[in-house]
Formats: structure tokens, sequence, C-alpha cells
């Protein structure tokens, strides 16, 4: 197995893309997102009942990348540009993968 | 006061008809705390199906239609929209607790338009038997996005201004951190514009016109989409209701400003479109039934296409407190009135 760092990022469902666009902007090959739900500092956020219109969803957005100094920027990054206004919470850890290849730009 | 009793009675009579019966049985519900869900690819599935019956049976209408009779309702719907998002920041966004803002993103909201509000408000009437301009359809999007562009680039501007002013209180920043009034270009407008006319309800609206009006889908219309309108309302109906309650409580996070507008606003709203109305009556001979329809898209607020096009143009705006003034109070409280605009009608026009 072969060391990488995961990022990991929960926010709103209403800026999904932005997200993704500066996690490959960062240097990562790709990434994962499913709906999320949960408690948190800001209160209750249910995947169930993410209203009707979706914007109080929210997403967990994982991605791999080769270095943890490119993980950090990523998410340095997104919290300048998002975490004022929106919802997150972002974290990286190490990991253990097969193919590094997949994650090498 | 016979005039207040008979708007009692007609509004008591319509409680129990399918459109509002199932609205009050969802918030009846979800205030008792039962799990009963409808899925969200089963609503948006509905709420497109409703966008496009709506949408074809416009475009079938304007095939034939004089466009200048659509040309006055259309200016008057845009007015409107627009109307009720200048009404809401002189009111709404300079009352205690309330930032600027966000009082003006719910106004936005509640300037726009709800599509399940204006279907509920197509089934009272042809439950009625109640003529009505098939063209009123084609309105929708002229309201809509003229609420939501003004609501946009009046917060915008709030929120520059916001900032410049903590700039110069700040003091140690210089010009160039100043954000440029430029910020609000046409670029930027062209975008939301964009944004607006590809959100999945208008896109279903424009796309049925479309249909309507180029193709011949009428075998498909009468087999299809106007046999399931009623049946697909009532579990639409349902489904606000449950959210309505369900979203209530954002409400208990923001100021009692909010409940005071999302109470009496629609109402306002209403009246206005109501107004509109009565004046293209005179004009063009808008009938009373178009006057209604027009009175219960100013009163409706949008819930599902203008919520994600607020988040992500404003995002300083609180979404606790557009979504909560609207859909918790806004929209039940549009719907619950439509009997209300069927009773002045005839009081004013004559059904």
């Amino acid at each position: 197995m072969h060391k990488a760092t995961k990022l990991v990022i929960i926010t709103e469902r209403a800026i999904l893309e932005g997200v993704a666009a500066l996690i490959e902007a960062g240097g990562a090959t790709g990434h994962t997102h499913v709906e999320a739900g949960g408690r948190g500092s800001r209160g209750k956020r249910s995947t169930v009942r993410p209203g009707i219109s979706g914007v109080l969803g929210n997403v967990k957005i994982e991605a791999i990348v080769d270095s943890h100094a490119k993980a950090e920027a990523i998410l340095n990054s997104v919290s300048e540009r998002y975490f004022e206004h929106y919802s997150g919470i972002a974290y990286v850890e190490e990991v253990e993968i097969l193919r590094p290849h997949k994650f090498e730009v | 006061m016979d005039i207040l009793a008979d708007v009692l009675t007609t509004m008591l009579s319509q409680l129990q008809k399918p459109t509002l019966a199932f609205l009050i049985g969802g918030m009846a519900i979800a205030a008792m705390g039962s799990k009963l869900e409808v899925p969200e690819p089963v609503y948006k599935f509905i709420v497109m199906l409703l966008l496009l019956k709506v949408g074809i049976g416009a475009g079938i209408s304007v095939r034939e239609a004089n466009l200048a009779e659509l040309a006055v309702p259309a200016i008057g719907a845009a007015l409107v929209g627009i109307t009720i998002v200048l009404l809401g920041r002189a009111t709404l966004a300079r009352l205690k607790g309330v930032s600027q803002i966000d009082g003006i993103a719910t106004a936005g909201l509640f300037g726009a338009v709800s599509a399940s509000t204006l279907a509920a408000g197509m089934a009272v009437l042809d439950d009625e038997g109640i003529a009505y301009e098939g063209f009123i359809g084609a309105l929708y999007p002229f309201m809509d996005l003229a609420a939501l562009m003004t609501a946009i680039v009046l917060a915008r501007m709030a929120a520059e201004r916001k900032a410049a002013a903590a700039v110069q209180a700040g003091g140690t920043a210089t010009l160039q951190e100043a954000p440029a009034p430029s910020g609000l270009d046409t670029q930027m407008l062209k975008s939301i514009l964009i944004d607006t006319l590809r959100s999945p309800a208008v896109s279903a609206l424009i796309l049925g016109l479309a249909l309507g009006l180029l193709g011949r889908p009428d075998s498909v219309y009468q087999s299809f989409y106007e046999p399931l309108f009623r049946g697909l309302l009532s579990v639409l109906m349902l489904v606000m209701g449950i959210e309505a309650w369900q979203r209530l409580g954002e409400l208990r996070r923001v100021a009692h400003a909010y409940v005071g507008y999302g109470l009496v606003a629609p109402l306002i709203h209403g009246a206005l479109g109501f107004g509109v109305g009565l004046i293209a009556h005179q004009l063009t001979g808008f009938s009373a039934g178009g006057t209604v329809l027009l009175a219960v898209m100013a009163a409706s607020s949008s819930d599902i296409s203008g919520p994600p096009t607020l988040r992500a143009a404003l995002p300083e705006a609180n979404p606790s407190s557009y979504i909560g003034t609207s859909t918790g109070l806004g929209t039940p409280i549009a719907i619950l009135s439509i009997p209300m605009w069927v009773a002045l009608a005839d009081i004013f026009i004559g059904l």
C-alpha cells in the first residue's frame, strides 16, 4: 500500500459545484460526494428533510491527493472562498491507497 | 358586512375542496410528528409535470391569442414582481432585527412565483367552472424573473455598501480594498438571468410553452397532462403542507418581523396583483379568472426554484429567514387565500 492524503469537506449542497472546481484546481484528479446529514454547531441538518428547495441539504465531499501540502492548500482555498457565509467542516486524513498512479497529476 | 360574510362563506366551503384540504391535511400530520414523507424525486417530478402542463396549455392558447392581449398582463406581472421587492425593502428590510440583505432576499422570494400555488389557483377556478385566459401560465416567468433579479441587484448593492462602510470604519484599509461599485455590471445580471432561465421550474415552463406553441402536443395534453393535473396537485399540496410545518421551525431562530411579514405580505401582494388584473380588465377585457390568477401569482412565494438562486447569488443572506418565511408562512397563506380572490373577483368584476 502507498501513503496518500484524503481531504474531506462537509458543506452545503448549494456550493458543491464550486467546491469541486476548487478541488480540481488544487491538483486533485477527482472527487467523490455523497448526501450527508447530521447535527453540528449550527443545528440539525437532515438528508431526509433537506427542504423542498434542496438549499438546506448537505453533502460530504472527499478527494485523495498525493501530498499533505496539496490537501491543505485546497482546504484553505475552499475555506477562504466559502466558509464565511456557508457552513462547512473540513479535515484531512492520512490514508493508504492501492494504486498511486490514479492520484498523480 | 354582507361582503365579509360572503367572503367567509366562500372560503369555508373552499377549505373542504381537495386542493386546500390536502394542504391542511399535510400541515396537520406534520404537526402531529408523523413520519410520512414524499420522496424528493417524486415531488420534483410532479412539479415538472405541472409546469409542463401549465406551459403547454399556455403555448396552445398563445397560438390563437392576440399578442397585444398578452402584453398588458405580462408587463403588469413584471411590474408587480418588482414592486413587491421594493415594498419589502421599504418595510421588512427596515424592521428591527432584520438585516437589510435578509429582508430583501425574503421579499425576492415573495415576489417570485410558486408553481404549486399557481396550479392550485387554476384547479380552484376549474372546479368552479370559472374561465381564465389560457396564456396565463406564460406570465409566470415575467413576474418570477423580475422579482428575483430586482432582489438580487438590490441586495448586492446593500452588501457592497455594507462592505464599503466596514472598510471605512476599519480606517486602516486602503481604497483598493473597497469593492468596486462596478461589481453590479451587466456580466453579473446576465449570469443571474441565465441561471434563472436554466432553473428547473422556469425551464420546464418554457419547454412546455415552446412545445405548445411550435409542436402539436394537443393529444398528449388531453390524454395525459390534463387528467393527471388534479391528482398530482393533491400530492404536491400534501408535500407543501408537511414542508410548511417543518420550515416554521426555522422562524424560531430569526426576528419576529418575519412572522408578521409572512402572514400579511401575501395578502397585500395579492391585492396588488388583483389591482393590476382589474386595470387589465378595463384596458383589454382581461377576464375575472385571469385577475384571480394574477392575484394568486402575486400572493405566492417561491419555494422550490427561488431559494437555490438566492443562496448562490447572495451568500450573505441567511436561508433560514427567507425559506422559513416563504415556505413556512407565505405559501400556506397564499394558497388558503385563493378563495378570497375568487370572492373579490365575483364582487368587482362578476363571474
